[in-house]
């Protein structure tokens, strides 16, 4: 039994694979960027709009109202981060329903890419937001001994993100195929539907967390701000 | 559970194309578009409410307008409604004057006619009277009218008192006498004797003739007269007439 997408190799040169999780990420991305694409390119600045620009609006309008929610802070530099991690989780998950598929964020190569990207974001979106000494100062606060511990938990945090995704999605897909095996017709089905809520929740937890992450880097800078004014 | 780093990092590569895509592709046209809705949403509310302060402008100019022409309707309906009040007032005193202007005149004429009638009457009665007493004194006694006159004035002048015949007397001026008729000499004669035997000798007697002495003679000396004629009977038919077509007498016919 295939556990991970990265185990199915289409083309190799030396050192550099071309595994299935690139391949189904690429898929992933086209059918993302073309559908945005399709919808984004006949656009209604009026009141009367396609379905699919609704669609894309109240999906747009909803993340951004979950980012304002988290951050208390506006939407607009985060949104094509936070949104993308969302949206590209959500995806490669919806997409576990189609036969033959496998979801490029079972892989822990995926997922750690991902947390990666989060790791680096927060303290790039920390530095802008109020500079980098300030942003510093940051671990070593309120005292300088709890500087190694900030540091495990950055670290930590961040190997719990892929973790916690790649063992969700992992296990969806490894349930339901163990369960083909013993009880083939009704109820790998069920576990597929229970898989497609998952990987929802898993695509909005994972989110949520990195803007978490982000908004704590960024609102010491709002709060010292509020404070001085 | 292996990681291959290769991969990592291609995924990591793909993920910031995806952001790049997706913010070229996605994010910023769907922003934008939300932002000129919204622009074009409040200028059209910024519009309606424009509008809707110009139409309630308007509203209010056309109520003051309504309002004043009520008001002027009112005034004009007043005003009319006096005016019609005044001139029928006009119109009926002018009618009621005309109508009593012409009730007088009507019975200005009615009292004309009737005057003329009865002077008609009057003297057709007299004629008739006089040519009856004439034609009965003619062929009953074998005598004229104007015989039978003179011999009554002549009884009148003779059976006057002294006092009167005195007063008669009182002038010297020529004794006037005035009949209806033309007299015959012979008559005219006894006349002049009895004037003579009765007021004074050798006075001047004229005589003469007026038709409006209804068959009678008169006698005028010194501003005093002596007559008989018919013109008192004349009056007495007058007055009875004048009471048969006297409106009151029927009501007094009635009490």
């Amino acid at each position: 039994m295939t556990i991970s997408p990265d185990s199915i190799v289409f083309w190799q040169w030396g050192i550099f694979s071309l595994n299935a999780t690139i391949v189904l990420t690429w898929l992933v991305m086209g059918l993302l960027t073309l559908f945005s694409w399709l919808v984004t390119r006949r656009l209604s600045a009026d009141t009367e709009l396609s379905r699919w620009q609704n669609l894309l609006e109240v999906l747009i309008t909803g993340i951004n109202d979950q980012i304002r929610q988290v951050s208390h802070q506006e939407p607009g530099r985060y949104l094509p981060f936070v949104g993308t991690l969302f949206l590209y989780i959500a995806m490669s998950n919806l997409l576990n329903v189609v036969p033959g598929y496998m979801a490029p964020t079972g892989s822990l190569s995926t997922t750690t890419a991902l947390a990666i990207c989060v790791f680096i974001a927060v303290p790039i979106y920390g530095v802008a937001a109020e500079g980098s000494v300030n942003y510093l100062k940051h671990y070593v606060k309120p005292s300088w001994l709890m500087l190694p511990f900030n540091i495990i938990g950055e670290i930590s945090r961040t190997i719990a993100l892929a973790v916690r995704l790649y063992g969700n999605i992992m296990s969806g897909t490894v349930i339901v195929a163990i369960l083909l095996s013993l009880t083939p017709y009704l109820f790998p089905v069920v576990m597929q539907l229970l898989g497609l809520l998952t990987g929802m929740i898993q695509a909005y937890i994972f989110a949520v967390l990195a803007m978490v992450y982000i908004a704590s880097a960024t609102s010491v800078h709002q709060h010292t701000a509020q404070s001085k004014s | 559970m292996a990681i291959d780093w290769i991969t990592v990092s291609a995924q990591i590569v793909n993920f910031l194309i995806l952001v790049w895509l997706l913010k070229r592709f996605l994010y910023q046209p769907i922003i934008r578009a939300m932002e000129r809705r919204e622009q074009r949403i409040g200028q059209r509310l910024n519009e309606a409410q424009e509008r809707e302060s110009q139409a309630e402008e308007k509203a209010h100019h056309y109520q003051e307008m309504r309002d004043e022409m009520v008001r002027r309707e009112e005034e004009f309906l007043t005003k009319a409604r006096a005016e019609a009040e005044e001139k029928k007032k006009q119109l009926l005193d002018e009618a009621r004057g005309e109508v009593i202007e012409r009730r007088d005149r009507w019975q200005q004429e009615i009292q004309q006619e009737k005057a003329e009638f009865l002077e008609n009457l009057q003297r057709e009665t007299v004629v008739i009277v006089q040519s009856i007493a004439r034609n009965a004194l003619e062929e009953l006694a074998d005598t004229s009218l104007e015989e039978r006159i003179v011999h009554i004035f002549l009884n009148h002048l003779k059976s006057l008192d002294k006092e009167a015949s005195k007063a008669l007397s009182d002038s010297d001026e020529p004794v006037l006498i005035t009949t209806s008729g033309e007299l015959e000499p012979t008559l005219r004669g006894r006349l002049t004797r009895a004037v003579h035997e009765q007021i004074a000798e050798e006075i001047a007697v004229n005589y003469v003739h007026s038709p409006e002495l209804i068959c009678g003679v008169e006698l005028s000396h010194g501003g005093r007269r002596l007559s008989w004629n018919l013109a008192d009977f004349s009056d007495e038919l007058n007055t009875r007439i004048e009471e048969a077509f006297s409106p009151t007498k029927p009501a007094k016919d009635e009490e």
